[in-house]
Order: C-alpha cells, then sequence, then structure tokens
C-alpha cells in the first residue's frame, strides 16, 4: 500500500504538555480525520509534520520523502489550510493567485478562477470585505490550486455554517477520487469527519487514544445504557469509559460483538465518534479521582 | 521567494504610495527653504527603517509567518526575501532621492551643490543599510511589536546623537578635519561597512528564523 503521509513515534515536549510516541499513516487515497479534545496535540502533530516547530524524536515521511530532508519537494506536494485566513486583509483574490503562483511550481491558475467561481468569491473585493466562510473557501481554493497530493487542514471547517461545510466536504471527496491523493483533517466537527472520513486518529493528551478505519471503529464499539447495578457486574475490562449520573449509567464498550455474547441481557447501541471522544476522557476522568 | 516579495509590494502599496507623496511634499519644502535638501537624504533612512517593521507587523497581524513557512518557500524564502524586499525599497527610494535631486539642482531649485546632495543620498544609504542589519534580526526573533520600543530608542540614539554632533561641530566651528587618506576612503568604508552588516545580519537573520517555532 502506498502511504501519502507516515509518522512513526513523533515525540514533541512543550513545556507540561507532550506529544508522545503518536504514529499514524494515510493510505492514497483516503481522508484521515484527527481527532481529540482541545490542547490533545492535533496541532502540534501538524505543526511537526510541516516543520513549523522541531520535533524532539520519530520520523515524518511524505510521499515516501522525508519531510526534514527533502522539505522544499514535500511542501510543494502539500495544500495547507490552517485554522485561520493568513492572506493579509488588504490583499484581493487576484492578489493571492499572483503570490501563490510564484510560490508554488504546480500553482494552476486556471483551477484557482474556476474555484472563485464555483465558491462565488469577488475577484476583486479585499479579503476585509469577506464573511468568515468565504475567507476558508480561499484558502481551501489556494490550497487545491497548488495541485498538492496531499491536503493538510487543522481546524478548517470550525465556525462554518453547515451549507458551507457541506460544499466543502464535497470538493475533499472529489480530491481523493485520485488514489494518489490523500487528506489529514484536524477538526473537533466527527460529525463531518463520520461523513467523509475514512481513517480516524484520536489523540487524549498527546497519546494516540483510539486509531482505526472509521467504519470499523463505529462497528467495534458501542454504547450501554444500564442500571447502577447492571454496571457493577460488568467486568471493567470490556469498558473503555463511562458515565454515571443518578438516573442510570452509560459506558463506552471496546467490543460490541464479545459483549453481547457475554452479557446477551445488556443492551449496546452503536456508538458515535463524539461519544468515543466522550467517554474515553471521561473514563480517564474516573481513573484519576 | 519571488512570490513572498511581490507580497509585500502588494500589501505595502498604500504605505510605499505615502512614502512617495512624502518624497514630493518635502521636495517643496526643501526648495522653498524651510527644510535643507539633505532632509530629503535623511528620509531614505527613516523609510529605510520604517518600511521592514510595518512589512513584519502586517505578517504578524496576518498570522502569515506560519503559511509562508508551510509552503515550498520555507523559512529560508521568509528571511531572504525579507531582506531583499527591504533592499529594493531601499535602492528605490535613493533612486528617487538622486533624481529629485538632480533635476531640482540642474533647475536652479536647490542652491547646495549636486555631489554633497548625492554625496548625502550614499552616505544614508550607508546609514539604513547599517540601521536595517540591526533591525531585521530583532523583527525575526522578537516580531513588529516587542521590536518596535527597541527600534524607537534606537532611531532617537542615531538621529539625536546626529543632531547634537552637527550641533556641536557648529559651536566648535566645524568638526576636526580627517587626515586626506580618511577623507578619501570613506565613502568606500562606509559602503564596505554596510554591505558588511547587511550579510552578517542575513546570516544572523536566517539561524534565528530557522529555531523558531511558528
Amino acid at each position: 500500500m502506498n502511504y501519502a503521509l507516515e509518522i512513526e513515534h513523533l515525540s514533541k515536549q512543550y513545556g507540561s504538555f507532550r506529544l508522545d510516541d503518536v504514529s499514524l499513516a494515510v493510505p492514497g487515497g483516503t481522508i484521515m480525520g484527527l481527532i481529540g479534545e482541545n490542547g490533545a496535540g492535533k496541532s502540534t502533530t501538524i505543526k511537526c509534520i510541516l516543520n513549523l516547530i522541531r520535533r524532539d524524536s520519530g520520523t515524518i515521511r511524505v510521499l515516501g520523502m522525508d519531510n526534514l530532508r527533502e522539505e522544499r519537494a514535500v511542501k510543494e506536494q502539500i495544500g495547507v489550510v490552517l485554522d485561520e485566513c493568513t492572506f493579509h486583509e488588504t490583499l484581493r483574490a487576484c492578489e493571492v493567485g499572483k503570490i501563490l503562483s510564484r510560490i508554488y511550481r504546480r500553482w494552476d491558475s486556471a483551477c484557482f478562477e474556476d474555484y472563485l467561481r464555483k465558491f462565488g468569491l469577488p475577484r476583486d473585493k479585499t479579503i476585509k470585505e469577506y464573511s468568515k466562510g468565504m475567507k476558508m473557501k480561499l484558502s481551501i481554493a489556494s490550497a487545491l490550486s497548488a495541485r498538492p497530493r496531499l491536503l493538510i487542514l487543522d481546524e478548517a471547517t470550525g465556525g462554518l455554517d453547515p451549507v458551507v461545510r457541506d460544499e466543502i466536504l464535497d470538493e475533499f471527496l472529489a480530491f481523493i477520487q485520485e488514489e494518489t491523493h490523500a487528506i489529514l483533517i484536524s477538526s473537533h466537527i466527527t460529525s463531518d469527519l463520520e461523513k467523509v472520513a475514512d481513517y480516524v486518529t484520536y489523540l487524549h493528551k498527546g497519546k494516540v487514544a483510539v486509531q482505526g478505519a472509521k467504519d470499523e471503529l463505529l462497528d467495534t464499539y458501542g454504547r450501554l445504557v444500564c442500571a447502577r447495578s447492571d454496571l457493577a457486574a460488568v467486568d471493567p475490562a470490556l469498558l473503555a469509559g463511562k458515565r454515571v449520573s443518578q438516573f442510570g449509567c452509560e459506558a463506552l464498550i471496546k467490543d460490541r460483538r464479545a459483549f453481547c455474547r457475554r452479557y446477551p441481557q445488556l443492551t449496546v447501541d452503536p456508538v458515535t465518534l463524539e461519544e468515543i471522544m466522550l467517554f474515553t476522557v471521561k473514563g480517564d476522568a474516573s481513573c484519576a479521582d | 521567494m519571488r512570490g513572498l516579495i511581490c507580497k509585500d509590494f502588494f500589501v505595502m502599496k498604500k504605505q510605499l504610495g505615502y512614502y512617495l507623496a512624502f518624497f514630493v511634499v518635502y521636495g517643496v519644502l526643501a526648495v522653498t527653504g524651510v527644510f535643507p535638501a539633505s532632509i530629503l537624504s535623511a528620509l531614505v533612512a527613516v523609510i529605510a527603517m520604517m518600511v521592514p517593521m510595518s512589512s513584519i507587523a502586517y505578517d504578524d497581524q496576518a498570522h502569515w509567518g506560519r503559511y509562508a513557512a508551510a509552503t515550498p518557500a520555507g523559512r529560508s524564502g521568509v528571511v531572504a526575501a525579507k531582506y531583499l524586499f527591504t533592499l529594493l525599497v531601499l535602492a528605490a527610494c535613493a533612486v528617487l532621492v538622486a533624481v529629485l535631486a538632480a533635476i531640482l539642482s540642474l533647475t536652479g531649485l536647490l542652491t547646495e551643490p549636486l555631489a554633497d546632495l548625492l554625496a548625502a543620498v550614499g552616505a544614508c544609504m550607508g546609514v539604513a543599510m547599517v540601521m536595517d542589519a540591526i533591525l531585521l534580526p530583532l523583527l525575526f526573533r522578537f516580531g513588529a511589536e516587542k521590536s518596535r520600543t527597541i527600534s524607537m530608542i534606537f532611531f532617537i540614539v542615531i538621529f539625536g546623537g546626529c543632531m547634537l554632533l552637527g550641533k556641536l561641530a557648529q559651536q566648535q566651528g566645524g568638526l576636526p578635519r580627517p587626515p586626506a587618506w580618511l577623507a578619501n576612503a570613506l565613502p568606500a568604508l562606509l559602503a564596505i561597512l554596510a554591505v558588511g552588516t547587511f550579510v552578517l545580519s542575513y546570516w544572523i537573520a536566517q539561524g534565528i528564523y530557522e529555531k523558531k517555532e511558528l
């Protein structure tokens, strides 16, 4: 299998926070969702890929190239969308195109103009006059027009309305139709990732907590809703986290099928990525207690 | 790198227009005798100091540095482009002032000898290069906001010092004459100092930005 991105044993210390032994791989033709609560290490991971910060250890390969030794060649293949529009507010879309055409060797001006038309972005208005959604669309148009093979998005869809997000997700799905293309997208909006992601990596406190094919994860994990007495009877090794309230208990089950075979009297429901995250955090909190 | 220089010109075009207007206004003031013609040369140094600071301030405001470093231009391209942009603006200002001085002098609107005016332009260009050589690494290290205080102090010391020196020289009937060989070599020495410090500054800034966490 050809991987667009391979990260092995990545570590980075930032004061009291440590990104610890993170490994992930994004196969060509797929979308990997990177999820995690605030401060989990998603942006740190992305910054290490882009060499915006120095990693302490580990290796990162983009399209088979080392991201440090072949930095320029790697960056020619990466389209970047950060969590905010980083173009100066006095610039116009047409000027952004002129600037980036002189930075990226594979820049496609016709493609950029097409995206401006498709996204309804006025060429001659300053970016200051754009809405937040328009600024993000401009960032995405810029990233895609560089004809990258790997698209990296860091919280790019946060703060956008569902209509704009849907439009953007469609563009991502079109992008990965090419087998040599891949996307790494970090997002809090797990529902978006459930729509488009093929793989998911969940970072929790700097470590990989859960990782795998999205469909497989959603099929494997389950949500148990039961009374306290029932939960007390369950083997804790089968649980990945729990929430106990005065009305009842909920728990995250690691292997839904195995659990149902062992406890056929208990009902396990399908789970969402958001619930996997919540239960993992709650599980961590209850251990700390 | 060409794209980054292009970006600086697009972002700064309004400001560069204002500076052009300054030259015209101060040119008129020099012709009318409100200021000596050397004010135009001093403007070269002032603008050369303000342009990189404003440019980096705009970049900091837009968080452009992160994005630019993530493009194929990389960190080294960001630094190289900024130094080249500064040089281009400095050269353009110097040429503009030289042409303006030549026109005003040849039309008899300015009484100062043209050679003195052009020498002043050259000297101010050299001083500006040395000032930028000190400023740019600070800007890359600390950003525009934090460097502003340091640069203001620097500006006051340099220009205040020059004005004080001028006043002292006037009171004492002129500065002591340097030896003839030094007076002849001064332009070349200033040029070597200016270029040397600018090149050294470039390598220092590359080292600073290479290690900076963005």
